[in-house]
């Protein structure tokens, strides 16, 4: 009788064998074969047999189910095959032992806790809650790319400087005494546009009093700017650069 | 209902020509009290909103605390501007958006001390609040926050989330593990990893925006937006003749599609202000006289 062993990262979770009844996979606990992990779909796939051959068909997840590689809707399986489904993987293998292995709680982790209120969690509580919850192994904080400070280079018009360095969190390109970039000019803007540093120290350039164009297109909503590129607004024309 | 502050009077004529505002919370359809409080104090320019959490009146009394705190500390410092900060003053940022993150770390340690006291005296479990809150002073707005409560802003056609909520699915999808599809249907979606109460210090997230005419900003606790879509929202924000019919017609809708939580919004617009040249030389000739 064929088994499914549910591996994560080289460790056997779990083994379930595959009988007369069909193997359903996926995260809600009402599977077969439960995989508590956010890639995988409530009901992702499941495995059946068919006129004595072992068929894998995938539900029409988000992820997708993946044999040997392949991204499948439906197809056989054979023992050594190795079946992905979002970061786990499901090794397909002939079982030589009495099927009491995969006797009762067949789940391949422990549960994530259920909760309809909100909870909040101090820092162990949630590095614990992080690694049952979250693909082991994800780093859970992602560091800021990188911490250096951009510089607006002025390439055309007439502003209070040549080049300014973006160290505020909120930068104003216009007239008004908050303006860091000052127009010149009895009508020019108070201000023009302003320049926001995020959270993970990206910088979004949004509108104010007029619609900035970022090299040549004028923005729709607030637009992530990279080094390089040329900023156009109020007659005025800028560089974003990060500087080594 | 909660209970919100109203304003005591409108000192500052300015203040009161310029900003619209209006405020409304509900305990929606399936909970059984309001955990959320929030304040407006227009003189100041100050609007607070903060959703409590916790067994019994624990979350009451917690999002009440929050709001208290964050104005006490705020008054405080008008009075005395060499009142020290709460916590380390953040690079890139004015004073006044300082000022606002040390509201809210003082607002942490008044929680945090309630909760322990809470617990010495084997009271329900634990307790905590999310914040979200807004100080005008002329063009500029300094926003902080800590939680999952958020503030957005309407600006002509671009409707904005301002801040990032502090919770695990939030988190989640910014790695690129979880789509917001998933996030929405996850079991898991109300859990926070950043709130007022859990620890004696707490970071906080400030930013600053520039305000522009008719800019229409709302803050809001998860209530709201877990019923309506950010389009649904816009588009009130955008019809309404005032902020608090703003206020009151996002509460209604938000109950009407079903009202699974506590839902309060704090709408403020910034009126148009009488434009060009030419009103600019009469000011000028005005305040000259």
């Amino acid at each position: 009788m064929p088994k499914l062993v549910l591996k994560f990262e080289n460790s056997i979770l779990t083994e379930v064998p595959v009988g007369a009844k069909e193997v359903s996979i996926g995260r809600s606990p009402d599977n077969g074969l439960v995989i508590d992990n956010p890639a995988v779909s409530h009901y992702h796939a499941r495995v059946f047999t068919e006129e004595g051959r072992l068929m894998l068909e995938d539900f029409g997840s988000l992820n997708g189910t993946f044999v040997n590689g392949q991204r499948v809707k439906m197809v056989m399986l054979k023992a050594g095959d190795s079946v992905a489904v979002g970061k786990h993987t499901i090794v397909v293998s002939e079982s030589r032992e009495l099927d009491g292995f995969a006797g009762g709680n067949a789940k391949g982790k422990a549960a994530a806790p259920k909760i309809n209120e909100t909870v909040m969690l101090d820092t162990k509580e949630r590095r614990d809650f992080l690694q049952k919850v979250a693909a082991v192994g994800e780093s859970a904080q992602v560091a800021p790319a990188r911490l250096k400070v951009p510089t607006l280079v002025v390439r055309k018009g007439k502003t209070s400087r040549r080049e300014y360095t973006l160290s505020d969190k909120l930068t104003v390109i216009g007239k008004s005494a908050m303006a860091t970039v000052k127009l010149k000019g009895w009508f020019a803007p108070g201000a023009a546009a302003q320049i926001n540093r995020r959270e993970d120290h990206s910088y979004y350039i949004g509108a104010a009093d007029k619609i900035p164009s970022v090299n040549g297109v004028p923005i729709a909503h607030p637009t992530k700017l990279s080094s390089g590129d040329i900023i156009s607004v109020a007659g005025i024309e800028l560089e974003f650069v990060y500087r080594d | 209902m909660a209970k919100g502050y109203r304003p005591v009077q409108q000192e500052d004529e300015t203040m009161a020509m310029e900003m619209d505002f209006g405020a409304q919370s509900d305990t929606g359809c399936v909970r059984e009290n309001n955990e959320d409080s929030y304040l407006a104090a227009p003189e100041m320019g100050l609007f607070v909103l903060s959703d409590g959490m916790g067994g019994l009146e624990s979350g009451e009394v917690a999002s009440h605390l929050a709001v208290d705190a964050v104005l006490a500390h705020c008054r405080e410092a008008e009075a005395n501007p060499f009142l020290p900060l709460t916590g380390e003053s953040i690079d890139g940022v004015s004073d006044a958006s300082n000022r606002l993150a040390s509201a809210i770390r003082l607002a942490n340690k008044v929680v945090h001390r309630a909760a322990q006291a809470n617990a010495a005296r084997k009271a329900v479990g634990a307790m905590g609040a999310t914040v979200v809150a807004v100080r005008f002073a002329g063009e500029r707005m300094s926003l902080a926050h800590v939680g999952d409560s958020r503030a957005y802003r309407l600006r002509g056609e671009n409707f904005e989330q301002l801040t990032q909520d502090h919770s695990f699915v939030a988190e989640q999808m910014r790695q690129g593990n979880m789509t917001q599809q998933e996030a929405g249907e996850s079991a898991l979606q109300s859990v926070l990893i950043r709130a007022l109460g859990v620890d004696t210090d707490v970071d906080v997230d400030v930013t600053e925006e520039l305000v522009m005419e008719n800019d229409t900003v709302l803050l809001c606790s998860d209530g709201l937006t877990r019923e309506l879509s950010d389009r649904q929202i816009a588009a009130v924000l955008g019809d309404a003749d005032d902020a608090q019919e703003a206020a009151d017609r996002l509460v209604d809708l938000a109950k009407q599609a079903g009202g699974g939580d506590n839902i309060t919004a704090i709408v403020v617009r910034r009126a148009p202000q009488p434009a060009g040249v030419f009103a600019r030389i009469g000011r000028w000739f005005r305040d000259s006289a």
